[in-house]
């Protein structure tokens, strides 16, 4: 059993690190969260939707349309253009007009400083430059809750503090962000740590803006 | 600006499809070749298969070929029009037929029927096709047939000398022109195309000329309806013999041919049978090779599919992306196909109608092959990927950023690892090989399959070549002797053997007997030229391939052996049975002892009889206008014969015998083989048609398997290994797989080569003969696998080896 007895709740507005050492349960955590693995006991309900209970299409689509997924290794198409790579989920989820959605694609990659790239493919950019191009495709949908699995991990220290910086912004956009990571210092930045130990939540400090 | 507009609104799902296809561009060509592969050959087969069947019936038809051919002692114009009369005669022409002998060289001469035409302009019947120069010729000259044309060594301009028969006089014409007659060979007891001697044709005024009687001596005649009723255009052939007959004629023959019977359809009619089994065996083939290319590529596409889903897609819009794909690469797979499978069917139809001696039309897109490729560019990859693509879209994003897929494959037991694990002889790198081979089992059984059957088609192939030189060969043993003479009349054979045998280099002389007969219909009418043989019954110059009963025997009175043909034509015809003949204008009774193969059902009537009882029977004991010859030489080269023939010839000549014709034995036995050899080369293009589709097979396999391991390999190579190591690893797989699949080809080679020679031979011969294997194509596939094998894996082996370990490790 990778995970023991976990309950949590997460809100609008919040930065929250998940950490832990290597095995903790972390990342399982978060797949069980964005719906990528299954339970074998428990809920997981977001905005009274009961995730948990939808099948592989539907957990596709909620994930599409309410949550931003970011991971450690980009996971960019890499067949694709960086703008697309953005206008991707807006395809997949049609929740934008189709005329429209390369204007915001390239509005999202500007907020990340990235539509000079525009229309390169993710081997032409650096990786932290591809790291930004999965947050402006995780923010496409503009969903409410942004979920990134050690999103620093391959970064030098300068461009991880860039990212964090952005999802603090997020958060304080009122979006909730959920991070899991191994770097603690990301910690002073968070409005929320989750410690998990042995696939147990040990500790769950919540901190006030 | 407007530009980038336009294509911003095509949705990136879609302009992934196109990344995919043009930023892969060699494994695009794989697929791509894959597909086309196939598309092309049922494009070219079927093409190939229309410009025979119809343009062969089309052309012949529009020469208004004879239904009725009736040789005749003599008659004139008047019998002509009186034979247009005649109930269900549509249309009736009359001509002279004269062979002469013709000369091609200092001391060669060859034979040559002209044909006397009294009117060019009212010749609608057997019509010919001007090539070259000048139609009709003028008097004292002749147009040659293309046919045979350069046995005479001669050309338009040139004057040739003939001689006359019976005498030394010979008489120079002069080539005017060329033309084509697709009515050669279809006099039945001739032999058939390939046997026919040269053909040309003159004015009724050089009959004269020549010394010949101006009569007519050869009826055409069409049907008024039912042209391609045989039982039908036999009732009104009798009626034109009967009126000949109630008009005094002598009627020498009779023989009836449909429409649609170009001379040789036979060798049409085999190479279709080839043709549908090959079209079904390359899709076979072709729907596996897809299957595989497909399946590796959707392996590849497994992380992109996960991304996918996270961000939102659906299994719906995944199957939906990967469909437009595979439809992608079948629509430029079919372009391809489209474009050029037209044009090479068509000429290689055209080279068919040349050596067959039919006319292919002007190049036309056959509906057919356009719809059969359409058909399957839709729906055999689609069939092929559709099982890949499903799985592929239910791969949780789990399983695939895990590398594994739904069925698990990756993690079912590994047994070979086990049985590796235990070997310790061979070394760990080549034990990895081993494993790898093993490890994607459901790709290895498709690359197998594919190999497999391709290997299988081509090994095939030559043994089906062998079979048909085999054949061949035994077809020799009717043409043992160097030297065949023929004499116009019947001589002593005692006389004539002695002077033979003063030749030098003769060895041996054997007189045959022999006469051209006719078949005797039900109500004794005169049928079909029957060329009836009698070699000596102890005769050491022939070896028949008997087929049921026997061989003519001592002491045989009225026995008879028939050529395939007669089952054929008279499928109810058995051993015991009585045929009647009309021998020398007599009505005579023979019992079938037994049938033989010979060259095919289009070289015609053939019969052999008892040397003693035909002898007396045409009144010639102990006489023969036939001598066959052996050379006591080593070299039984056609040269060689050619050479002993001259000398046999100008000899005999000096001796004042009426020679009628001296051949070469390998000459009659190239020509009746010739036909044969047209369906080997056809086999040998299906051969190579097969050996690459097995290629396409196996590179694409390895390179998919190279890829794959790509980070493998850089772990590798991070832990020591060197770049030899790596590229011999790669290709000691490729090797396994290569030499795994020429041993289940070889043994999978052995029903396809029965299955194909028994088409063919029940086509030409109309019964299947023994089967011949031969190691050639298993030799040759084995060199040619392992060539194939090393090469489909250095190249993706070298570009692995060649990445640094930062850039495979950084893979993705």
């Amino acid at each position: 059993m990778a995970l023991k007895g976990i309950s949590a709740d997460f809100y609008a507005g919040e930065f929250a690190c998940i950490v832990g050492r290597s095995g903790a349960g972390k990342s399982t955590l978060v797949n069980m969260i964005t719906g990528v693995d299954h339970l074998s006991s428990g809920e997981v309900w977001e905005n009274g939707i009961p995730v948990h209970k939808l099948n592989e299409n539907q957990v596709a689509l909620w994930r599409g349309r309410n949550l931003g997924i970011v991971y450690q290794s980009f996971r960019l198409m890499p067949s694709l253009c960086l703008l697309d790579n953005v206008m991707l989920p807006m395809d997949l989820c049609g929740m934008y007009d189709r005329k429209k959605s390369p204007e915001r694609a390239m509005t999202l990659l500007k907020d990340v400083e990235l539509e000079n790239h525009a229309f390169k493919p993710p081997s032409a950019v650096s990786g932290g430059q591809q790291q930004r191009v999965a947050i402006a495709r995780a923010l496409a949908n503009d969903p409410p809750i942004l979920v990134a699995d050690e999103p620093t991990g391959r970064l030098d220290s300068m461009t991880a503090d860039i990212i964090v910086e952005m999802f603090e912004k997020l958060a304080s956009q009122g979006k909730l962000v959920i991070m899991v990571t191994h770097d603690t210092s990301v910690l002073s930045k968070a409005t929320r740590a989750i410690t998990i130990q042995d696939g147990e939540l040990i500790q769950d400090s919540k901190k006030t803006g | 600006m407007e530009q980038q507009k336009r294509i911003l609104e095509i949705r990136p799902r879609w302009r992934k499809v196109f990344s995919d296809l043009w930023g892969n561009r060699i494994r695009t060509l794989l697929v791509v070749a894959s597909i086309a592969v196939g598309l092309f050959s049922v494009g070219m087969i079927a093409t190939i298969h229309s410009y025979l069947t119809n343009d062969m019936t089309k052309s012949y038809a529009a020469v208004n070929p004879a239904n009725i051919q009736v040789s005749v002692s003599s008659f004139d114009t008047d019998t002509v029009d009186a034979i247009k009369h005649v109930p269900g005669v549509l249309d009736a022409n009359g001509v002279r037929l004269v062979n002469l002998r013709l000369k091609a060289g200092p001391d060669q001469w060859i034979s040559v029927t002209l044909v006397a035409i009294p009117d060019f302009n009212k010749m609608t019947i057997n019509q010919v096709r001007q090539v070259q120069g000048q139609w009709p010729p003028a008097d004292h000259q002749v147009v040659f047939d293309l046919h045979k044309l350069p046995d005479a060594n001669a050309k338009i301009g040139d004057l040739v000398e003939v001689k006359l028969p019976g005498e030394t006089t010979t008489r120079q014409l002069k080539i005017v022109g060329t033309v084509q007659d697709q009515t050669i060979g279809s006099s039945g007891g001739g032999g058939g195309y390939f046997l026919a001697p040269l053909q040309g044709y003159i004015t009724y005024d050089t009959l004269e000329w020549l010394d010949q009687p101006k009569e007519l001596n050869e009826l055409y005649a069409t049907v008024a309806s039912d042209p391609n009723d045989e039982v039908h255009i036999r009732a009104v052939a009798d009626k034109v013999s009967k009126k000949l007959e109630d008009n005094n004629h002598l009627v020498l023959n009779s023989l009836v041919r449909r429409t649609i019977d170009h001379p040789n359809s036979v060798y049409v009619q085999a190479m279709t049978g080839v043709l549908f089994m090959m079209g079904f065996f390359v899709v076979f083939l072709s729907t596996f090779l897809i299957t595989n290319t497909l399946s590796g590529l959707l392996s590849q596409q497994t992380e992109q599919i996960g991304v996918m889903k996270t961000v939102g897609a659906r299994s719906g819009q995944i199957i939906g992306i990967y469909v437009v794909l595979i439809l992608s690469f079948s629509l430029i797979a079919l372009l391809i196909s489209m474009s050029v499978s037209g044009q090479i069917g068509y000429q290689f139809s055209r080279i068919l109608g040349t050596q067959l001696n039919f006319t292919v039309g002007a190049y036309r897109t056959v509906p057919l092959a356009i719809l059969l490729q359409i058909s399957i560019a839709l729906i055999v990859p689609l069939a092929a990927g559709i099982f890949p693509i499903l799985q592929g879209a239910r791969v949780t994003v789990q399983e695939a950023f895990n590398g594994t897929n739904a069925a698990g494959l990756e993690q079912k037991s590994d047994w070979i690892g086990t049985i590796t694990r235990t070997i310790h002889i061979i070394s760990r790198p080549m034990l990895i090989s081993l494993r790898n081979t093993f490890r994607r089992k459901g790709r290895l059984l498709l690359t197998l399959i594919t190999l497999t059957l391709g290997g299988a088609i081509f090994i095939a192939t030559f043994n089906v070549r062998a079979s048909m030189e085999d054949y061949i060969k035994r077809l020799s043993k009717y043409f043992v002797a160097d030297v065949s003479l023929n004499l116009q009349y019947p001589y002593r054979v005692k006389r004539v053997d002695q002077d033979i045998l003063n030749i030098p280099g003769v060895a041996m002389v054997e007189g045959w007997s022999g006469a051209r007969v006719e078949l005797l219909q039900a109500d004794d009418k005169p049928g079909e030229a029957v060329r009836l043989v009698a070699p000596p019954v102890d005769s050491k110059l022939i070896e028949p391939i008997v087929t049921q009963g026997r061989w003519i025997e001592q002491g045989d009175q009225n026995a008879i052996t028939l050529n395939e043909l007669f089952l054929s034509k008279f499928p109810n015809l058995k051993i015991g049975d009585t045929l009647r003949l009309r021998v020398n204008g007599q009505k005579t009774n023979w019992i079938v002892v037994g049938f033989f193969q010979f060259a095919g059902k289009s070289g015609g009537y053939i019969g052999y009889a008892n040397y003693d009882y035909l002898s007396q029977l045409i009144h010639t004991p102990d006489q023969a206008a036939t001598y066959e010859i052996v050379t006591s030489g080593q070299d039984h080269s056609f040269q060689a014969q050619k050479a002993e023939g001259e000398l046999v010839e100008s000899y005999m000549d000096k001796l004042g015998y009426h020679i009628s014709d001296v051949g070469a034995g390998n000459n009659t036995l190239n020509s009746a083989s010739s036909g044969l050899n047209t369906l080997i080369g056809f086999l040998l293009v299906m051969a190579l048609l097969s050996a690459i589709v097995g290629s396409i097979g196996l590179t694409g396999t390895l390179s998919m398997n190279v890829l794959e391991r790509t980070r493998e390999i850089g772990i590798m190579r991070a832990i020591g290994a060197s770049d030899l190591t790596i590229m011999k690893m790669v290709i000691v797989e490729g090797v396994i797989i290569g030499v795994s699949s020429w041993f289940l080809g070889s043994l999978l080679a052995f029903p396809i080569s029965n299955l194909l020679w028994v088409a063919i031979s029940t086509a030409i011969f109309n019964a299947s003969s023994s089967f011949t294997l031969t190691p050639t194509g298993f030799l040759i596939w084995m060199v040619l696998v392992l060539i194939l094998s090393v090469l489909a894996s250095v190249i993706p082996a070298r570009n692995a080896a060649r990445l640094t370990i930062r850039e495979i490790l950084s893979y993705e």
